[in-house]
This record gives structure tokens, C-alpha cells and sequence, in this order.
């Protein structure tokens, strides 16, 4: 039943893509409503400003309207806006005013990407915790931790080798584990 | 957003602090964030701006057009295209008289297409293109259509290789001063034909 229904999604989304594909804007704005949630709270968590990811947002379906006619339809459109998404707010930090320090990482063991905490916390702590860690901890961690992508995919999304991933993440829960029981 | 408006972290943090909710896992956070605003305008405007409408389509394959500089524009726009497209960096903005170009980041330039006067104008210019053309010698039609023709191949060449490459700000920044140099022959035809001479403003 929930493999019919998502079926159904799914080839109620490709018509909409076929659609916008063909120029029709309607459409389009149909994706838009069905993703804009998951895209903008991807970009204000990556970017920690509501201002910068409502451009980032809007700059991210802007791009896929512009990329349609090369997305390869066997791939999720919705992983597909995640990954311009993505890239929206890196060519956002290439700016020299919006960088942020780099800090080292050590070698780490492999971890798997689900991260749990010891005792129950409030979303509103985890979402202040998880926003004032430094930013490649974060992005590893809002996107393996909150999006459930894997190691390989992040590492691909942001242009990093896949074990630079495993890194951050660990550092990224040690970090929120020590703020969160601070 | 989540908190009271006025704090600081309210602009910062995702709505789902809003429920206070206790997890275990990040998984469980929610993973949709609605925005403050509605954003879809913005976007709309950007893509339909992106479009050649159908007005402004036939209005160019009818019309006509002339000034040696057009057609130069328009070559150096498709000379930029030719050059991004082999890898060579060309100037990030192309500089020719009349309006300033944009030359921030490529989000700002962006911004410029995104802009609701620029929509604005660029609707009222395509409406009165036709009629502007008409009034202009034929050899300067031609001229001027010929220049459309290359900037929309150029405007076409430069979206085809966003749709490989959505986030390049070179190509960003490129398609915008390509629409830049769509408006200012657009204004040009505007205000160089008869009717609209005495009354022009344009700054």
C-alpha cells in the first residue's frame, strides 16, 4: 500500500517535471510548493540566515528551471534540488566575506551516519546546537543527520573526499553531544 | 520561525524548535521548513524573464533593427558565450555605453533579472517593440533583428550550459549581461524611434 501510494507520487511528480519540462511555469510552481519546505529548510541550515536562504531557495529553483531539460529523470527530483541546493549556498561561501575558517581534522573510524543522542533533547536545543557548530561540521551533519544522505553522497555534494565526510561528522557529534549536555 | 521575532536566534534556528518536541535522533527533526514569505514571485518572475514570451518572440522575427554598436554588443555577448563554452575566461562583464552593467557576485546579478522593474520594463519595451521597429529605416531593421537573433542564440547557448552547470557564476553573471545588453537595445530602439523622441527620460 505505501509502495502504491509512493508510485503514485512519484508519477504524479514526473508529470509535473514532463510538464515543466515543456515550459508550462504552472507546473513548475506545483514542484515548487512540493519541495520549497524541504529546500529552505536545507538552505537556512546550512547557512544559518533566513535572509540568505530565502535567496539561496529561490536561487535554487531559478537554476533546476534553467536545468530541467538535463535532469535525468531515473533520479529523485527532489534529491536533484537538494544537490543545486547544495551548490547554491557553496558558490554563496566562495564569496571572501562569507568565509569561514577551515579547521583540521583527524582520522577517524567509520561511523554509521544515524546520529542518536544518550537522553531525549527538545528540537529547539538540537536545532541551536546543531547551528552553532563551525560550518563543514554542519553541513556533514545536516545533511548526513537530518537528510539521511550517505557518506558518499554528501562527500560528492560537497566536494569532499568521502572519509573528510566520516571526519566531520564525527567531530560534528562530539561537538553537539558536549553542547547539548553543557 | 520559531521563537519571538525579535530575537536573535528566532531568525536564526528552523520552526521546529516551535513544538517542544523530544528527540533522540536528528533524524527526527522535521525536515521541511516553511519560509517566512511566500518565494515563488521571485522565482516566477526570474523563469518568465528567462523565456522569450511569445509576443516578444514574434515581434523579433517580424522586426527589424540597425546601429553598428548592436551588433557588436550582441557579437561580444556571443563571443563570451563561445569563449565560457571553451574554457577560456572571458571579461566577467562586457562594458559599452548607456546603462551600467552589473559586476557584483553572481547571486546579485542574479538579482538583476529577478528585479520587478526590470520585469516591468522589459514587458513594456517587448510591447512597444513592434511599433518602435516599424518607424526605423529597413536597413536598420534588419540590422537590429539580426543583433536580437544572436543575443537570443547567445541567451540560449549560455541556459544550456547552466542546465549543466545550475550554479556557475560565470555563466550567471554571463547570462545577465547578455539580458543587460538585450535591454539596452531594446531601450535604444525605444528611444530612437520618432514618437518616442521628444518625451524620452531615460537616465
Amino acid at each position: 500500500m505505501v509502495l502504491a501510494l509512493q508510485s503514485e507520487h512519484v508519477d504524479w511528480e514526473a508529470g509535473l517535471v514532463q510538464r515543466a519540462r515543456g515550459g508550462d511555469v504552472r507546473a513548475f510552481e506545483r514542484l515548487y510548493r512540493q519541495h520549497s519546505g524541504r529546500i529552505y529548510g536545507l538552505c537556512l541550515r546550512l547557512t544559518r540566515d533566513p535572509s540568505a536562504a530565502e535567496d539561496c531557495t529561490q536561487e535554487t529553483f531559478i537554476n533546476a528551471w534553467r536545468g530541467l531539460a538535463n535532469f535525468q529523470t531515473r533520479s529523485a527530483f527532489g534529491t536533484w534540488l537538494h544537490r543545486i541546493a547544495v551548490n547554491v549556498v557553496l558558490a554563496r561561501r566562495r564569496r571572501p566575506e562569507a568565509r569561514e575558517p577551515a579547521l583540521p581534522l583527524e582520522d577517524v573510524a567509520v561511523e554509521d551516519a544515524e546520529c542518536t543522542l544518550d537522553t531525549p533533547v527538545e528540537e529547539r536545543e538540537i536545532e541551536t546546537a546543531v547551528g552553532a557548530l563551525p560550518q563543514g561540521a554542519r553541513d556533514v551533519l545536516v545533511l548526513c543527520g537530518i537528510y539521511g544522505y550517505s557518506h558518499a553522497e554528501v562527500g560528492h555534494m560537497l566536494g569532499i573526499a568521502e572519509g573528510t565526510c566520516k571526519a566531520q561528522l564525527h567531530r560534528a557529534r562530539a561537538l553537539l553531544r558536549e553542547r547539548l549536555s553543557a | 520561525m520559531s521563537d519571538t521575532p525579535d530575537s536573535p536566534d528566532a531568525r536564526r534556528q528552523p520552526s521546529a524548535g516551535d513544538t517542544g518536541k523530544r528527540l533522540t535522533s536528528l533524524r527526527q527533526l522535521p525536515q521541511a521548513v516553511e519560509p517566512a514569505r511566500d518565494l515563488w514571485p521571485g522565482i516566477e518572475s526570474a523563469i518568465r524573464a528567462a523565456q522569450p514570451s511569445a509576443a516578444g518572440a514574434a515581434a523579433r522575427a517580424r522586426r527589424p533593427v540597425r546601429w553598428q554598436w548592436l551588433a557588436s554588443a550582441a557579437a561580444v555577448a556571443a563571443a563570451l558565450v563561445l569563449g565560457v563554452l571553451i574554457g577560456r575566461h572571458g571579461p566577467a562583464s562586457v562594458s559599452h555605453g548607456g546603462t551600467p552593467l552589473a559586476t557584483g557576485p553572481a547571486a546579485l546579478n542574479v538579482a538583476y533579472i529577478t528585479d520587478p522593474r526590470y520585469v516591468r520594463e522589459r514587458a513594456r519595451l517587448l510591447q512597444t517593440f513592434q511599433t518602435r521597429l516599424a518607424t526605423l529605416p529597413p536597413a536598420t531593421r534588419a540590422k537590429v533583428a539580426a543583433s536580437l537573433d544572436t543575443i537570443d542564440r547567445s541567451l540560449r547557448q549560455i541556459q544550456d550550459a547552466l542546465g549543466h552547470d545550475p550554479a556557475n557564476p560565470l555563466l550567471q553573471e554571463l547570462l545577465v549581461d547578455t539580458y543587460q545588453q538585450e535591454m539596452q537595445m531594446l531601450t535604444t530602439v525605444d528611444e530612437s524611434a520618432p514618437e518616442s523622441r521628444a518625451p524620452a527620460t531615460r537616465s
